[in-house]
């Protein structure tokens, strides 16, 4: 039944979509959001640098417990002037990497495995999230035990560290699909594989990058342990090695530097990796709750 | 070959849509709740009808049925049409694609190649007013805006790349019911609108008797627990005020029946 309303219909409807649109809010200029983001981590870094130079300069503790921080600063540049950092970094990084990256291989279709198939789910599913919680240094000792002082015993520790939490990610990524979206995938003709390629991997993707995160994280810091407790030429010269020549030489201005330097490599890694995926995966689904 | 066959039969026969006895029950023993109850239903190729009931009715199940997302524990359904398109009370859109990506998407799935897809996404996008929208994502949009989206997705996925002469079917479950009167009031009109251009039949179920009369060819009541169909008005011979007081007067009688006193 076609009313005479149906001819100015287009005019409303503009007027509609205009009106109803939500707004978007103008963003700011680059240079000062990026200054608004790194202000306060830099005066929070220059207060703890602060309090530090005035405990040191009070002299508390004796100078081989507490350096000067200008004492660490020159142990650091020690580090640089010689380009051993370069061998340093780079032992470590490119392990991880790896370890990373082959956890990912590993991970994705096991949490694909345990998300939809209920008895996978139920065999295996409550050991991937006590695997969690079971810190990896302990694996430590068994994979010397059966892998030896080499390489292969390193990346263990990494997988046992990282596996658990990309796995998990995936899964509670696809628990969190809201069940319309499957369904209409079905409506639309999606088969199996098609919906798990179309609706089920993208619709996962938010949970799936947390667990990307949190499995990067958890690889860097099972490698620190395992380098730290796995001595031997064979491993090269990583960070957890530096750190542990700083241990033996009681040098805690070496020790200092050496922990820096692993929570500067976890953190940009985070920030210039895997922050800017999340953002721009979470920005183009208009959750931006939690991005300023 | 046979397609080609079947296909001018059911033309011939007229029906898109043929429910018999269609029965389901959700449960067993004790438990077990009738929501749908004998239901005969047929719908016309390219027909609007509208169904009508108060909550519990089975109105959604019923739905559900025809969409093939759940099976009928009694009776038959027969479908002469291609797959049909549903669309939801809300968008259910996908939120990572851009507007013209979710039209994109059952095309995509049915086959179609990247040329046609865009001419036809471009097509659809035009035929529910929203040429310039293509490149926003869902939460840009409002919720009149995204349920057009959703419309000219269900339009897209009647579409097939071989077998065009099968004719649509399109299942509606309370679209308009989430959205604000005035959006809801336009929208009804683009409905009609979209309706007429196309040839796709639609079932629409709705609780709102108004709705029902303006929209449909034919508004057909069912009851609730279990669903049976009560009884059925054509919107063609009454002025649409008296056929929509009559059909509220018959929804209260039969809603009044499940007062407990």
């Amino acid at each position: 039944m076609p009313s005479p309303e149906v001819q100015d219909l287009s005019k409303v409807e503009a007027g509609l979509d205009a009106l109803d649109t939500p707004t978007t809010t103008q963003t700011e200029p680059r240079r000062r959001r990026v200054l608004r983001a790194a202000l306060p981590p830099v005066i929070a870094l220059v207060v703890v640098v602060a309090i530090w130079q005035a405990l040191w300069a009070a002299a508390f503790w004796p100078e081989f417990q507490l350096p000067a921080p200008l004492a660490v600063w020159s142990k650091f540049e020690d580090l640089v002037g010689t380009g051993k950092i370069w061998e340093v970094l780079w032992t470590s990084i490119h392990r991880a990497a790896l370890g990373f990256l082959a956890a990912v291989v590993i991970a994705t279709p096991l949490g694909l495995l345990v998300a939809k198939v209920r008895h996978v789910r139920a065999a295996i599913g409550p050991l991937l999230s006590g695997l969690q919680s079971l810190p990896s240094v302990a694996w430590v000792p068994a994979a010397i035990l059966w892998f030896g002082l080499n390489d292969g015993s390193i990346y263990f520790v990494v997988l046992a560290g990282s596996i658990p939490s990309i796995a998990n990610g995936l899964v509670a990524g696809i628990d969190q699909i809201p069940p319309i979206l499957p369904r209409v995938g079905k409506t639309l003709g999606a088969g199996k594989l098609a919906a798990a390629r179309f609706i089920l991997l993208p619709a996962a993707l938010p949970g799936y990058i947390a667990g990307l995160k949190q499995g990067w994280a958890f690889s860097w810091r099972s490698l620190m342990a395992a380098e730290l407790i796995a001595q031997s030429p064979d491993l090269g010269f990583g960070l957890g090695a530096y750190l542990n020549e700083g241990s033996n030489y009681n040098d805690m201005a070496e020790v200092l530097t050496a922990i820096f330097l692993i929570l500067i490599v976890g953190i940009g890694i985070d920030l210039l990796l895997f922050r800017p995926i999340e953002r721009a995966v979470l920005r183009a689904r208009g959750l931006t709750g939690a991005l300023t | 070959m046979t397609a080609t066959l079947s296909t001018s039969e059911h033309v011939q026969s007229g029906i898109a849509v043929e429910l018999s006895a269609v029965g389901k029950v959700f449960g067993r023993g004790q438990q077990a709740v009738a929501a749908l109850d004998g239901v005969d239903l047929t719908v016309a190729p390219g027909e609007f009808v509208c169904l009508l009931g108060a909550s519990g009715c089975g109105k959604s199940t019923l739905l559900n049925l025809v969409a093939g997302l759940d099976a009928p524990t009694a009776g038959e359904i027969v479908l002469n049409t291609s797959r049909p398109a549903v669309m939801f009370q809300e968008a259910a859109l996908m939120p990572w694609l851009t507007a013209a990506r979710n039209i994109d998407l059952p095309l995509r799935l049915a086959g179609f190649g990247k040329a046609d897809r865009q001419t036809k996404v471009a097509e659809l996008l035009d035929l529910v007013r929203l040429s310039g929208a293509g490149t926003k994502r869902p939460h840009e949009l409002s919720g009149g805006m995204r349920q057009r989206v959703a419309l000219a997705r269900s339009l897209a996925a009647t579409q097939r790349v071989q077998g065009a002469d099968e004719p649509a079917m399109l299942l509606m479950d309370e679209p308009f019911a989430a959205l604000d009167a005035i959006t809801r009031d336009v929208l009804q009109g683009e409905l009609l609108r979209v309706y007429e251009r196309t040839n796709t039949a639609v079932l629409f179920v709705t609780h709102d008797v108004r709705e029902a009369v303006r929209l449909g060819q034919r508004v057909v009541l069912l009851s609730s627990r279990p669903g049976r169909v009560v009884q059925e008005w054509s919107t063609k011979d009454e002025t649409n005020e008296s056929l929509t007081e009559e059909i509220t007067a018959r929804l209260r009688e039969v809603i009044s029946t499940h007062a407990k006193s």
